[in-house]
Formats: C-alpha cells, sequence, structure tokens
C-alpha cells in the first residue's frame, strides 16, 4: 500500500493551517507580488542580471560517473547549471506569524526539492542552489507563509522572533531591515544580512490581526488558538512519547 | 491533566522591576530608543575602564560602538536587569558571566579543590603492620599536623621553601565518622558534626550509612588547583598526608609502609569530586565534565537546610547547576566564549522556573495528594507512564500560557533554548518530586520537550534535534551506552555531552527525586557530608544566594594575590 502522508494530527484551525501548508496538493495562496529582481535584491547573494556564480561545471560537462543514484534522482536546474549553494532565512514572531520554523522545514521538504533547511528556535534557514533558492524564495514571500511585519528575512542577528512588537506593529529587529513606511507598506532598506540597499524593496501592507490569527501556525493563548483545547494534538504527542519510551525506535502495540 | 488554580505569580515582581512602568502582559513595546549600551551601568563601567587600558597598554579593547556590527551597538531595545531568583537581589546580566563573579568561580574552585579521603586504611596499616597505636588522641595529633602540611608547609624534612598562610588559608583538613563516640572525642575545629549539621532524620541515616569508619574532607588551597587542574587535587593531598602520618606517627620516611599510606590516599581510598574524561575530552579527574548527577545533587546543601521544600532544594540545584555545567563547562572548558551565560541565568533568574515549579507542586498535591511539604517516600506516586505524562503535560501546558500571557517574560526569555530548558526543567521536577524516581524525572524532560516543539514549532538550537527529541527512547532504558540510572549519568554521559541548557537541570532532577521522599542523600553519604562543612569559602546550602552576593561584589573568594602584587 502505497505511503499516504498525513500532514500531523489535530482538530484545531492550527493544525488544518498546518496541514494544509504542507500539503503539496493544496496551492499556496499569492497575497503580494515581489518581482524575481527584488527577491535578489533582499537575499543580497548576487546582483540583478548577474550571471549565477558556480561552484562547478555544468554536469552535462562533468562527465559523471555511471551511478544508479544519479539516474533516479532528477537533477535541479541550479544543479544542472553548477550554481553555488545560498540561503535565505527567516525570523518568525511568535505573535501569530503564519508559519513557524519546524513548520516551515515541513513544508519546504514536502514542496520543494534539493533544499538543506535548518531550524532553530529563532530562525529557519534553507539552503539550495542559487537559481533554484530564487524560485523557492518567490514562493515563499508571495505567498500566505509570509507577513511582512511579523516574518523577517534575516540572515543575522535574528533577534525578535520572541518580543513584543514594535509601537507600528512591526516584529523588533535590531537591524531594522525593513520598516513600515506611511504608505502602509513594509519596505527593506537593507538586504538579509544588514548591507544597506541602494534602493527600497516593497514587500506589501502587513496582514490585519484577524487573517493572522487564521492563519497562524503557531498555538497562543492570546492569539485565540490555545493548545489546551487541541486534545488530539496532546494526545498524539503523548502517544508519540509513550511509544518511544517503551520501545525505542521499534514502536509495537 | 486539568489546570489548577494559582493566584500567587512568584515573576511578577520581577517583571515589573525589569520593564519599569510598562504593562508587563502588553504584546507592545518601544524600541530603538534606549542609547544603546549606554543604558546599562555596567557596560558604560566596561567603557570606562577600557579607555584607561587602552591608555596604558596601547591596544584596543572594548568598543562597541564602532565593533558590534558595523556601527550599530548592542541595546536597540531594553538591557535588562535580573533578579536573582529566590534571592530578591537584581542584578546586572553581566554580572552572572563567571569572569564577572567571584562567587561562581569559588563555587567551582571549592568543588574542584576536594576530595575525601578514607582514614580506616591508613589506621590499619599503622596498627597491624607498624604496631603504632591509633586513639583519637593520635587522631587529633595527626589533624593539627595535616592542617599544618596541607597548605603546603613542611612537616619532615629541614631547609624546605614553604606556601605564605595568609595565600593558603582556604586550605584545612576535617574529619566526620559515624561512631558518635569517636566524633565526641575529635577536636571541634577539626569535626564535621553530622549531628549537628544535619536534620535529626537525616543525620541518623548519614551516621549509619558512614558507621565506624573515618573519612578527612581535604580541600588544597584554591590557587593550587587554578594553577594546576582538578587531577592535582588528589595528587597534592595525598603527598601532604603521607607526610603528616609519618610526621604525626614518628613513621621512617622511606619505608614500605610509606607506600601502602600513599596508595590509600592517592588510589584505594580517595573519593574523586568526578571521574577522568576519555581521552578526546582530556581532563583528569575533578574536572567539571565526570561530576555524576547524583554527586552533584549531593553536594547542593539545600535540601539540608530546607527539608521541607523539596523544590527550593532542587531550584538550587539547577542554579548551581546550570552555572557550572553551562557557563563553566559547555560554555568554557569545551567551548569558549560568552553566549552560554544566558542559556544558564533563565533557570536561575527571575523566578520563571521556580513558578512553573511550585505549580507542579501544587498539581500533584491537588490531584496526587503528594505532600510535597513533609517529604516522605510512602506517599510517592507510582511511575507510570500515564502518570509521568499526566504530570508532565499539566507543567508544560501551564508554563507555555504562562509565557503567552506574559509576553514581558517570553521577552525575558528570548531564546528558545532558555524556555525549552525552563519548561522541561519544571515537568521534569514536578514528575520527580511526585513519583520519588530520577529516571521518570528524566521522562517528563522529553515529554516536554516534545510537546514544546509541537506547540510552539520550534524549540532551542540544532542540538536539541539530537537530545531532547530521542530522549524519550533511552530515559528509561539502563543498558550500557544507550542508558543509566539517573543518579549515574552525567555531562559526558552520550547524549548529554554537547547540548547547554539540560545538565544542571538533569542533576536537579535526579536530587529533586530523593528531596521529595526525604531521603539524607541522592547518591553518595560522604559527598553530602563534606559539603555540610559551614567553614568552605562558598556556602553550598544557598548557591543562588551566593551568586547574587558575587554579582553585587559582597563575596570574598579564596587564592587572592594581592599579598605578592603591588599595591594598585
Amino acid at each position: 500500500m502505497a505511503y499516504k502522508p498525513q500532514y500531523g494530527p489535530g482538530t484545531s484551525k492550527v493544525a488544518e493551517n498546518r496541514r494544509n501548508q504542507m500539503n503539496p496538493e493544496v496551492k499556496l495562496e499569492k497575497i503580494r507580488d515581489v518581482t524575481d529582481e527584488d527577491v535578489v535584491l533582499i537575499m543580497g547573494h548576487r546582483a540583478p542580471g548577474q550571471a549565477y556564480p558556480t561552484a562547478h561545471p555544468p554536469l552535462a560537462e562533468q562527465g559523471e560517473p555511471d551511478c544508479p543514484i544519479r539516474k533516479i534522482v532528477a537533477p535541479t536546474e541550479g544543479a544542472k547549471a553548477g550554481d553555488r549553494v545560498r540561503y535565505i532565512q527567516f525570523a518568525d514572531s511568535m505573535l501569530n506569524a503564519p508559519s513557524q520554523p519546524y513548520q516551515r522545514t515541513y513544508v519546504e521538504m514536502y514542496r520543494f526539492r534539493g533544499i538543506d533547511p535548518g531550524t532553530l528556535s529563532g530562525r529557519q534557514i534553507v539552503e539550495c542552489r542559487e537559481r533554484d533558492l530564487e524560485q523557492i524564495a518567490k514562493d515563499l514571500i508571495n505567498t500566505n507563509l509570509f507577513d511582512p511585519a511579523r516574518v523577517g528575512i534575516r540572515g543575522a542577528t535574528v533577534h525578535g522572533h520572541s518580543l513584543r512588537l514594535a509601537e507600528d506593529g512591526m516584529m523588533f529587529d535590531m537591524l531594522q531591515r525593513c520598516v513600515l513606511e506611511a504608505d502602509g507598506a513594509v519596505k527593506y532598506v537593507k538586504d538579509q544580512i544588514g548591507v544597506p540597499l541602494d534602493k527600497k524593496v516593497a514587500v506589501g501592507k502587513p496582514m490585519d490581526e484577524k487573517w493572522l490569527g487564521e492563519n497562524t501556525t503557531i498555538f497562543h493563548v492570546l492569539g485565540g488558538n490555545p493548545y489546551r483545547n487541541d486534545a488530539e494534538y496532546i494526545e498524539y504527542i503523548q502517544r508519540i512519547h509513550s511509544l518511544r519510551t517503551k520501545y525505542g525506535y521499534m514502536p509495537k502495540e | 491533566m486539568a489546570k489548577i488554580e494559582r493566584a500567587q505569580k512568584l515573576f511578577l515582581k520581577a517583571l515589573k522591576e525589569k520593564f519599569p512602568g510598562q504593562d508587563v502582559e502588553s504584546q507592545k513595546a518601544k524600541f530603538y530608543a534606549f542609547d544603546g549600551v549606554n543604558q546599562s551601568p555596567r557596560k558604560k563601567e566596561f567603557k570606562a575602564a577600557n579607555e584607561k587600558i587602552v591608555k596604558e597598554r596601547g591596544i584596543d579593547m572594548y568598543d562597541p560602538e564602532r565593533c558590534h556590527l558595523g556601527g550599530v551597538p548592542m541595546g536597540q531595545r531594553q538591557l535588562m536587569t535580573y533578579e536573582v531568583s529566590g534571592t530578591g537581589t537584581f542584578v546586572e546580566g553581566d554580572d552572572l558571566h563567571f569572569v564577572n563573579n567571584a562567587a561562581m568561580q569559588q563555587f567551582w574552585d571549592d568543588i574542584r579543590r576536594t576530595v575525601i579521603v578514607n582514614m580506616d586504611l591508613a589506621h590499619q596499616t599503622l596498627q597491624k603492620r607498624l604496631g603504632k597505636e591509633v586513639t583519637p588522641e593520635t587522631i587529633n595529633e595527626y589533624l593539627h599536623v595535616v592542617n599544618h602540611a596541607m597548605p603546603g608547609a613542611a612537616v619532615v624534612q629541614e631547609h624546605m621553601v614553604e606556601t605564605h598562610p595568609a595565600l593558603t588559608d582556604d586550605c584545612y583538613v576535617k574529619v566526620f565518622t559515624g561512631d558518635s563516640e569517636l566524633a565526641d572525642d575529635i577536636e571541634p575545629q577539626f569535626l564535621i558534626n553530622v549531628e549537628k549539621l544535619f536534620p535529626k532524620k537525616q543525620a541518623e541515616s548519614l551516621m549509619n550509612a558512614v558507621g565506624k569508619s573515618m573519612w578527612q574532607c581535604v580541600h588544597i588551597p584554591t590557587s593550587v588547583s587554578r594553577t594546576c587542574d582538578g587531577g592535582t587535587t588528589s595528587r597534592w593531598s595525598a603527598m601532604q598526608i603521607g607526610m603528616s602520618f609519618i610526621g604525626a606517627y614518628r613513621m621512617c620516611a622511606g619505608e614500605a609502609a610509606v607506600a601502602d599510606l600513599s596508595y590509600a590516599a592517592k588510589h584505594a581510598g580517595v573519593i574523586q569530586m568526578s571521574s577522568h574524561l576519555p581521552a578526546r575530552r582530556a581532563r583528569g579527574p575533578n574536572e567539571p565534565g565526570g561530576i555524576l548527577f547524583g554527586n552533584f545533587a549531593d553536594m547542593i546543601q539545600a535540601d539540608r537546610k530546607y527539608p521541607n521544600d523539596p523544590a527550593k532544594a532542587a531550584l538550587e540545584v539547577v542554579g548551581a547547576g546550570t552555572m557550572l555545567f553551562d557557563q563553566i563547562w559547555l560554555g568554557s572548558y569545551m567551548s569558549g566564549g560568552v553566549g552560554f551565560t544566558q542559556y544558564a541565568t533563565a533557570a536561575y533568574t527571575d523566578n520563571i522556573l521556580d513558578e512553573f515549579t511550585y505549580y507542579g507542586m501544587d498539581y500533584i498535591k491537588d490531584k496526587y495528594k503528594v505532600d510535597w511539604q513533609n517529604p516522605n517516600p510512602a506517599d510517592k506516586v507510582k511511575p507510570t507512564q500515564e502518570v509521568v505524562n499526566d504530570i508532565a503535560t499539566e507543567v508544560n501546558l501551564n508554563g507555555m500560557e504562562q509565557y503567552e500571557q506574559y509576553p514581558t517574560m517570553m521577552e525575558d526569555h528570548f531564546g528558545g533554548s532558555q524556555r525549552a530548558g525552563v519548561l522541561a526543567a519544571a515537568c521534569g521536577l514536578s514528575t520527580s518530586i511526585a513519583t520519588g524516581h530520577s529516571n521518570a524525572g528524566l521522562n517528563g524532560w522529553y515529554l516536554s520537550m516534545l510537546m514544546h516543539k509541537e506547540g510552539w514549532s520550534r524549540l532551542g538550537f540544532f542540538g536539541y534535534d539530537l537530545q531532547d527529541q530521542c530522549g524519550s527512547a533511552n530515559s528509561l532504558s539502563v543498558r550500557p551506552d544507550e542508558g543509566c540510572i539517573g543518579e549515574f549519568r552525567g555531562p559526558n554521559y552520550p547524549n548529554y555531552a554537547m547540548n547547554v541548557g539540560h545538565q544542571g537541570e538533569y542533576a536537579a532532577i535526579v536530587g529533586s527525586s530523593h528531596y521529595g521522599r526525604g531521603d539524607a542523600w541522592s547518591l553518595s553519604p560522604l559527598i553530602k557530608i563534606c559539603f555540610a562543612d559551614p567553614a568552605l569559602k562558598f556556602d553550598f546550602s544557598e548557591p543562588r544566594k551566593e551568586f547574587a552576593r558575587g554579582a553585587i561584589r559582597e563575596f570574598m573568594p579564596a587564592g587572592e594575590r594581592s599579598l605578592i602584587i603591588p599595591a594598585k
């Protein structure tokens, strides 16, 4: 019988949002339209229009060894071309940001190929070949996985995910890489590592509280989604823990 | 699991002091307007000190305006003060780095410079092999001699160099025994009086455990163990013990029986505070990585001073353990730098872990009728998986909800590793105290970690992916290389060897399983008695209070060199 992913337990809205974000059969909702050029500017790995720097010659020119794995796994476009591996890193506010570190990793693992995500409490990084990254980054920024105020694109000094919000509703960022402007749009004035940009890059208006509460993937009593209320989720974790305790990683019941 | 009412919030005072004039339940705050590091009196002091140093040595040093992130100094948000939990003392975060805190240094110095040495083996050699009489009088004479010799004075040879008493005044030897009559005959200055220092029931257990044996607690000079290492302690001690026996009992300095005394003092009869580590970690005995959690729980004496509050006793172990294992062991021996301090301090500042743990106490009393303020083995709950899951789930959910309801508390513990350690510790301590079972407590810890990770979709740094997500599978295992009972686990236990924010709490989980039962010790009655000694420089019954004294610069350490250096 073919494996059918369940994308996690739970009866709550948070659990449902998590499943929908992970499930590649559910289309991510496109909310904004940050251009290719602007995504490249925010990431700061290359100048827009610049050729992709390479780490090795294109695979076609390399003389690949006769390898059964290579026959099974088709290379991504970036791998084919020999692109460098680069990254985008996000900081997600615990105050109802739409995606959260482990959730991001699960989403990326289900939806994208050739990636290497890393998950911490205050940030989540995904690394892959540069041209593949730019496509993935567009999805991560332009859809319901992102909010201009509660999600930060931050390569270093990511501090802010657990802090109170600034008076204008923006997540704290010591480097203030992006600012909420008078027109209501959030604009990046520095790239993800904190280098000032020559032009401001708009990433749209912050989503409202109602949307954030309905689309978040974090349980939070003040955010309207108490963890305690999702009994199925709690029971599932207890069950996993009990099985691992009793049987290690070979659970039997 | 079901939430219980608890009106008291032990962390509120700290939050209000840390964020003065602000609503501690608000989700909004003012940022970017604090004048960077200049908002902190301590960092201003650093800057002033730096100016003087740079003038004197001609080499640049502390310069946060230039060197922090290319000109953006830290302090774009409020740099908080911290209340050392359970003390009411507010300190600067910087003052809790062990370099800036003499009490923290002395805490570790006092452990590293200590060995416990059996006297029975030496007495048998003296009596049976050499025909010497051993009486309370001769033991007292020996103790006079060894207290002369141990700091570094000569007892046998002529024309010897010696150490200055004022540089080694922290060095001494005391004895203890389970034989009341013998104890009565030992000069009080040399005796650790178990019956006086411990509550009656604990004293009886300890006296029975020690029996007729006699042990000497040796504390070599702080300056010696600092200049050398922990492995020196037993060597320095054994050399001076051997010479003192020769002097006190008028032995021949070269006779073969001396080798028996040396062997007893160096090997057969010596209790190290920790075992040596494998070559890849390359540390001798009496270094932090080899301290068994059960032994560490015995070093801390809060259960002796507060026998009716196992939660407080455990929280003192958390404070002491996170300081030693996170700040000094992992943070400096094994790594380096300053980042580790704030992993550790989260567990012993602002009464946050205290509040979560006392919630656990209320819960186990309410649901399981555990009379935790009257520790005894009789009302402990059977440590079934269901009980562990129930207690850990409720305590964890409560902690997460508190963080959510008080955004300033979330901001206080701004890193996921901080919150993970604190939440899991509260679960582990509550489970341990309820069941009297250290491995059940560890199992509660790991359920907390899984629950935390799923609830907030985040946990700690990368290391947590290993240790805490596979911990369920080893917390009740005692198979070699996979597990052990909690008392015999330690900082170098395979899965524990890399992760900050865990080891001190594990030691407390182990200790609390015994504190909850009213046991007199967790693993070693000898270590329990040794660190009850009020003559030690550091008061092991109040580690958090001592660290606070260190932070406000009121703690007087040992090993100072001012006598032999130019006056400033």
